[in-house]
């Protein structure tokens, strides 16, 4: 009784994979992020275990490969994921990504990042907090995964007992999405939040380093100054000074901090330097290497600045006169001589070389260059391009969330089109394999955004740069399509509701089969957008066919309506009305069945195309031999032309051969009977 | 060495040709032959059948019937004469007495006009007869092109095939 009490008073349920219940009408403020609610869910097969479901914001890319790979996982310091998967969602009248972790019983660590909590005692650190999180760091790793939303406000306590303390979701968002600046490392505090990629193992224990820093003083000692000081903080001073500041740390805490919050990645400490500190060897602490000073300041924007770094991000701020101080040559001498930094000041010159070269627009050659520049100056620096901080591997999020957001994607388009980050390879101080991949991978997707066709240009690049991207198209983007699987019976959820409108595939449709089919569709995906309306027709059946015949998704009766009352050009294609007239006839019988491959088979067979353009040249030829003959018949021409004289004159001779035939017969005769 | 390719044509043209040209050394062969037997006949036909050959020497172009629809006439009128002299006295002195006779010479040239009147008369009757049945085969034609029209549409008509 209590319990169907409960039920009514929390209101209706939603099934996930039929096994999980989500309460729309009962919200978990406490689990929910800025982007992504939490609803109060229940296990059908238990009843009395806690759990709750954080449903991602509609239309933003998840990361499903953390999903994969981390449902059922139990491990001390993650929360536990029971399941996820696309649910129908009634409040928004559609369906959403949702996922179900056991509730943890204790509580958010931090509300939010300004607020006050009661720090944790350094006697505790180590049980509630270091231990359960470098075995969540050593888990993730075993897995080949990134956190990257590790945060005081995304920490919760595991038990009422508060003794053990759990990391919260990570995979409703774009990696570090919803991180703030000053938990993020230099390279990716400075992006912008979608374009700060999935990262590296140590990108999470800086975000660790960080939150450690909060637990011990139970509040962020910088949460009253702006990011862009934190991060010229970090940048003059280093990471662990501008989050410690003059706050006194337990001296048995400074190694690890240290250790985690050392900016230079490659020295960062992970999983084996926490297990090694937490088996009780003491090394001496890292201290960072303060960036080179400029025995001159280089004044730009009216600021002076004297490390390269700072005057990086001073360019990315205002890159015209950025241009122009490069231009001037005033950088170059500048790194030459007050920062003694010669290759740089030689790749400034060599760049500044190359934009000058360009004699068509210098615009663009400029802002290539002043992009560049800034990552000569500060090579652990991300992407800058005209205000866009990104770091390549984010590239992908970016767009996605620029493109769901609605937002201006004209400058991503531009600086992968500009190949920026191939500038950001050549700049690295440190040859990684990796890059050099991913250098491919950014030339491929170059050529997606270049062909401006149906299946290609930004939609392509959007669902190819992320894996987990739900279909965009308005017919099925309430139906949260992320495999291509779902996208058939979407399309035909879409033609049942809609009646059919427009073309089923568009420009998202096409790209989304394009991005995910695992069989060739691309030459169907051209023939779409090469003008001739029944091959287009035809292209865009046989896509639709093809994947149901892979597939093995039968029935789709409604999308095969769909499809079928837009075949009018692929039926008139064929010459011979009467081929028209018996397939116009079979269209509704086969959309019955719902079989697109036999209308496929019907609209588009070889052997009957190859017949109708025989007949037709015959009718073709046939009816130009009539033609003739009839204008022949018209002119007067018949018998008085050369062949009708012909005929006329074979008469005669026939005529007077026969006469003398007879002549010579008949004279023979009476010769004979005269004697 | 281009050579061998210009004439390439050449040998497969000769070998169309030689069985013609043999056929006509072979009747001029026997026709040669039989004269020591058959003078008379031959002075009779060369002197009778002169408008035949007349006609086969004048006449130009691809199709030469004129001189088959005169010779044709033409030895109808010769037949009772060539028959005398074939059943009769088979001799050289009856040839000539045939051939100095008014009567044969006109027969025969007379039915030879008759030929040409045949050969120059048939083809505007022949073509004045094609006329009036060509209207009939004009109605059918369009009928048949509406036919086509409706089975392969407008496009047959309008695709500027010419022949």
């Amino acid at each position: 009784m209590a319990a169907n009490d409960q039920q009514k008073a929390i209101g209706p349920s939603v099934p996930l994979r039929e096994r999980y219940l989500v309460y729309p009408g009962a919200p978990l403020p406490d689990f929910a992020t800025s982007t992504a609610q939490a609803f109060h869910a229940e296990d059908r097969r238990d009843p009395k275990r806690q759990f709750f479901a954080v449903v991602a914001r509609p239309g933003f890319p998840t990361r499903t490969n953390v999903m994969r790979a981390l449902k059922g996982v139990d491990n001390p310091g993650l929360m536990t994921m029971v399941e996820w998967g696309v649910m129908d969602w009634p409040p928004a009248n559609r369906k959403v990504m949702a996922v179900i972790y056991e509730k943890p019983l204790g509580g958010r660590v931090m509300a939010n990042m300004t607020s006050e909590f009661r720090p944790i005692p350094e006697a505790d650190m180590v049980k509630k907090v270091i231990t359960p999180m470098t075995e969540a760091l050593k888990k993730l790793r075993a897995l080949s995964l990134t956190h990257r939303a590790i945060r005081p406000t995304n920490m919760y306590w595991a038990t009422a007992e508060r003794d053990r303390i759990v990391l919260g979701d990570c995979v409703t968002t774009p990696p570090a999405f919803e991180q703030p600046a000053i938990v993020e490392p230099l390279d990716s505090g400075q992006c912008n939040p979608a374009g700060r990629g999935a990262g590296t193992y140590t990108d999470d224990s800086y975000a660790l380093g960080a939150s450690l820093v909060m637990l011990l003083q139970g509040r962020n000692l910088v949460a009253k100054q702006d990011d862009a000081v934190v991060i010229r903080n970090k940048m003059i001073n280093g990471s662990y000074s501008a989050l410690v500041g003059d706050a006194r740390m337990p001296v048995q805490m400074i190694e690890v901090l240290r250790g985690l919050l050392c900016d230079d990645a490659a020295q960062r400490w992970h999983v084996e330097g926490l297990e090694l500190w937490l088996a009780g060897r003491r090394m001496s602490p890292l201290i960072s290497k303060n960036e080179k000073r400029a025995s001159r300041a280089f004044n730009f924007g009216g600021k002076d600045h004297t490390t390269a770094r700072e005057l990086s991000v001073a360019f990315s701020k205002n890159f015209d006169a950025a241009a122009q101080a490069v231009l001037d040559g005033r950088l170059e001498l500048w790194l030459r001589r007050s920062l003694d930094q010669a290759d740089k000041a030689t790749a400034v010159s060599d760049a500044m070389h190359s934009a000058v070269a360009i004699a068509a627009d210098k615009k663009p050659a400029f802002d290539y260059m002043v992009s560049k520049v800034c990552m000569i100056l500060d090579s652990t620096a991300p992407i800058r391009y005209k205000g866009l901080n990104f770091l390549p591997d984010g590239l992908g999020a970016l767009l996605a969330v620029t493109v769901v957001e609605g937002g201006d994607i004209k400058l991503i388009a531009e600086a992968i089109l500009r190949s920026i980050t191939k500038s950001w390879v050549e700049t690295r101080e440190s040859y990684n394999p990796e890059n050099s991949m991913m250098e491919s991978a950014f030339n491929t997707q170059k050529v997606f955004l270049e062909r401006t066709t149906i299946g290609n240009g930004v939609e392509r690049l959007v669902y190819e740069m992320n894996d987990s991207m739900p279909c965009l198209s308005s017919h099925v983007v309430d139906e949260y399509v992320i495999d291509i699987r779902d996208l058939l019976p979407a399309l035909n959820n879409a033609a049942r509701k809609n009646e059919g409108k427009g073309w089923p595939v568009e420009r998202h449709i096409a790209a989304f089969i394009a991005a995910r089919a695992t069989f060739d569709v691309e030459r169907a995906i051209y023939e779409l957008s090469e003008g001739n309306p029944a091959r287009a027709a035809l292209a865009m059946l046989n896509i639709l066919a093809v994947m149901q015949w892979r597939l093995g998704q039968g029935g789709m009766t409604s999308l095969a309506g769909w499809v079928a009352g837009l075949m009018g050009p692929a039926v008139n294609s064929y010459y011979n009305r009467e081929t028209r007239k018996q397939i116009e006839k079979e269209l509704p019988r086969i959309a019955k069945e719902g079989n697109l491959v036999e209308m496929a088979r019907v609209l588009d067979n070889p052997e009957a195309r190859a017949l109708d353009q025989q007949g037709y040249e015959q009718a073709r030829h046939d009816y130009a031999v009539m033609a003739q003959d009839i204008r022949n018949i018209e002119a007067g021409q018949i018998g008085t032309d050369d062949e009708g004289v012909k005929t006329a004159q074979q008469i005669a001779s026939l005529i007077s051969v026969t006469i003398a035939f007879i002549t010579t017969t008949l004279l023979l005769i009476s010769r004979f009977f005269n004697g | 060495m281009a050579k061998p390719a210009k004439g390439k044509g050449k040998p497969e043209a000769k070998g169309k040709a030689k069985p013609k040209g043999s056929n006509k050394l072979l009747i001029l062969v026997t026709a040669m032959a039989l004269v020591p037997f058959s003078l008379p006949t031959l002075m009779v036909m060369v002197c009778a059948m002169l408008p035949t050959l007349g006609a086969a020497l004048a006449e130009r172009g691809g199709s030469r019937y004129a001189w088959v629809c005169v010779g044709g006439m033409n030895f109808s009128g010769l037949a009772p004469w060539l028959f005398d002299l074939w059943f009769g006295h088979h001799t050289i002195d009856y040839a000539i007495h045939q051939i100095t006779g008014v009567s044969m010479l006109l027969i025969s040239y007379g039915a030879a006009g008759v030929g040409w009147l045949i050969y120059l008369a048939v083809p505007p009757v022949v073509a004045t007869f094609t006329t009036m049945t060509s209207q009939r085969r004009s109605v059918v034609l369009i009928s048949d092109q509406k036919k086509l029209l409706e089975i392969w549409g407008d496009g047959i008509a309008k695709s500027g095939m010419e022949l």
